[in-house]
């Protein structure tokens, strides 16, 4: 719509603009941070909107006092076995779902655009009855299979989507040169596609890491929980401990920061691809 | 077990046509599917079916029932807290995307601006989006908790009295509408600003030399170009939020009085709360019914294009 090119004092009328609203849609998160700077006494008498007399207390009482650092652990681990199990997986589906064609590749495509649309609830049920007699609850095992393939529709897709963009001519030479179908997969197209199966791996991580409800039903015990969950517990117990609270939260928002600024030039890519397309 | 005994030939010659069709190109694409497939199969095929039985037997999380029949689904009916969850549902998606298509046209018409740091502002405005929910849901409870919080200090400031925003029924289902379109908007924004920059520019360059005004490019111009693209992200919208059980749980667990209780929470309730497998299948078989007419229509939308 920029057209004819505008002038440049309407343009930084728009930055200004611009910089208000970016202030106010992120106000939360602004406040949230400064919060975790002050005692909750300080945070329910204070009147002013901004923070005075900063203190680390309640990183302090978050270190000595509570399970953090464990919900932290089991999150990483839970988000990173599940990012490598679902990009390999998807990997291989996303390969025939961009060289091949027939039946079973429709069949497979329209399956996994419906898997994305599931209310999860309904699969929740039968399989913490089936974990139950497992003795899976509160095993990350659980968590980590339910990832995998929540996460296998849009993996699928983005993988997709980056062998696509791949010649298929590069693959003919191998086949040429005597190599096997698979042979040439593994050997020409994933090492060209690294940086793509990377995004694929940070949006898996991210997901995984943010994620609560599964995570909630499956993980009930104090040692098991991730951060999402375990951040509940202090929500709870601690009703009003809002200085603590908000020093959780701001600890588990640095991972997915530091690893959305490591995707965020895919994510168009990612978003459109995944949920769009189908 | 075979009824005619089975000869050594018939057992190579089967395991030697395997070996040959797993050697031939035609079996590489089911190969590379069978994981996938798998997992599909054990993780979200098999518990469905089962669950769909659950929902016609009166058992709990500790044993299985017996069968009852359409028991459980005629209870739904009539039980007023099935209704309800039914009509938040409904209210909590429209209002949903109503408010995060707005909000995301709005910015995404902004964005696609000449405006310096542009790139700065299309990160930073995907923030609410991929932040955690509970994170979000943290802060957003400090600023309307009780009458001391933020809100209540601002509404004082101009003399208004404190609204209890999450102990009154009204104030907080617009809390969490409020919440989850906050939560929402930067995808509708980020698609829909790929969306304009996908425009083919000689459109608008035709449009102002036959002298339309900016309006009217955008009536007649911009807008037909985003249909498409707009009841497809709706749709998805509308299946997303009557997915989502983070935030009316982390903010109000449903309350008060069940004011904010959608179908997953509810489904979750009578499972995990009350013990009742039975009914939490059959309200979580209603959900996905109502998913898949929205999924139908999708699809046919999908193939049009």
């Amino acid at each position: 719509m920029a057209y004819p090119a505008p002038s440049s004092r309407k343009r930084w009328t728009l930055f200004w603009l611009l910089v208000v609203i970016t202030i106010i849609v992120n106000l939360p998160i602004i406040l949230m941070v400064m919060n975790s700077f002050q005692t909750t006494e300080q945070l329910v008498q204070r009147t002013t909107i901004l923070p005075r007399d900063l203190t680390v207390a309640n990183y302090r009482y978050l270190n000595e006092r509570t399970h953090f650092w464990t919900f932290l652990w089991n999150s990483f681990t839970v988000s990173g076995v599940s990012t490598i199990t679902s990009a390999a997986v998807a990997a291989l589906a996303g390969y025939a779902l961009s060289r091949f064609r027939g039946r079973l590749i429709t069949g497979y495509s329209r399956a996994l655009f419906v898997v994305q649309m599931f209310p999860i609830i309904l699969a929740l049920i039968p399989l913490f009855m089936l974990f139950r007699t497992l003795g899976l609850i509160n095993s990350p095992l659980s968590v980590i299979i339910l990832y995998t393939v929540v996460h296998l529709p849009f993996a699928t897709w983005m993988a997709r989507a980056f062998f696509d963009t791949i010649p298929r001519e590069l693959e003919d030479a191998a086949l040429v040169d005597g190599c096997s179908r698979f042979g040439a997969f593994v050997r020409i197209v994933l090492p060209l596609s690294g940086p793509g199966l990377a995004a694929i791996g940070i949006f898996s991580f991210l997901f995984s890491y943010n994620e609560f409800f599964v995570a909630n039903v499956f993980l009930r015990d104090q040692d098991a929980m991730t951060l999402p969950v375990g951040i509940t517990m202090f929500m709870q117990q601690y009703s009003t401990d809002w200085g603590s609270l908000m020093a959780a939260a701001t600890v588990t928002v640095i991972p997915t920061f530091i690893l959305f600024l490591g995707i965020q030039k895919w994510i168009t890519y990612g978003a459109v691809s995944g949920g769009v397309k189908g | 077990m075979s009824v005619r005994p089975m000869l050594a030939d018939d057992t190579t010659t089967w395991r030697a046509s395997a070996r040959e069709w797993l050697r031939s190109g035609n079996s590489l694409p089911f190969l590379l599917l069978a994981p996938s497939i798998f997992l599909m199969l054990a993780v979200i095929a098999y518990p469905m079916l089962t669950g769909f039985y659950y929902g016609f037997t009166s058992g709990s999380l500790l044993k299985f029932g017996k069968f009852v029949g359409f028991d459980n689904y005629i209870r739904l009916l009539q039980s007023t807290d099935f209704l309800h969850a039914l009509w938040f549902s409904f209210i909590f998606a429209a209002f949903n995307v109503i408010g995060c298509f707005a909000l995301g046209l709005g910015l995404a018409l902004l964005l696609n601006q000449e405006v310096p740091f542009r790139g700065f502002f299309r990160v930073a405005l995907l923030l609410p989006w991929i932040v955690p929910s509970i994170v979000s849901i943290v802060s957003w409870r400090w600023m309307m908790a009780d009458q001391h919080a933020l809100f209540n200090q601002i509404i004082g400031l101009f003399g208004g009295s404190p609204v209890y925003f999450l102990s009154d029924e009204h104030w907080a289902i617009a809390a969490v509408i409020a919440i989850k379109i906050w939560r929402s908007f930067p995808f509708m924004m980020l698609s829909l600003l790929a969306a304009l920059q996908g425009i083919d520019r000689s459109l608008y360059e035709a449009a102002a030399l036959d002298g339309a005004s900016r309006w009217n490019q955008f009536r007649y111009v911009t807008m037909p170009q985003l249909r498409n693209i707009s009841i497809v992200l709706c749709l998805l919208m509308t299946i997303w939020t009557v997915n989502d059980f983070d935030t009316p749980w982390l903010l109000t667990q449903g309350g008060p009085a069940n004011a904010t209780e959608n179908l997953v929470l509810l489904a979750y309730r009578y499972t995990f709360g009350r013990n009742d497998v039975g009914l939490g299948s059959a309200v979580s078989f209603v959900t996905l019914a109502i998913l898949m007419v929205l999924v139908v229509i999708l699809l046919r939308r999908q193939r049009e294009r």
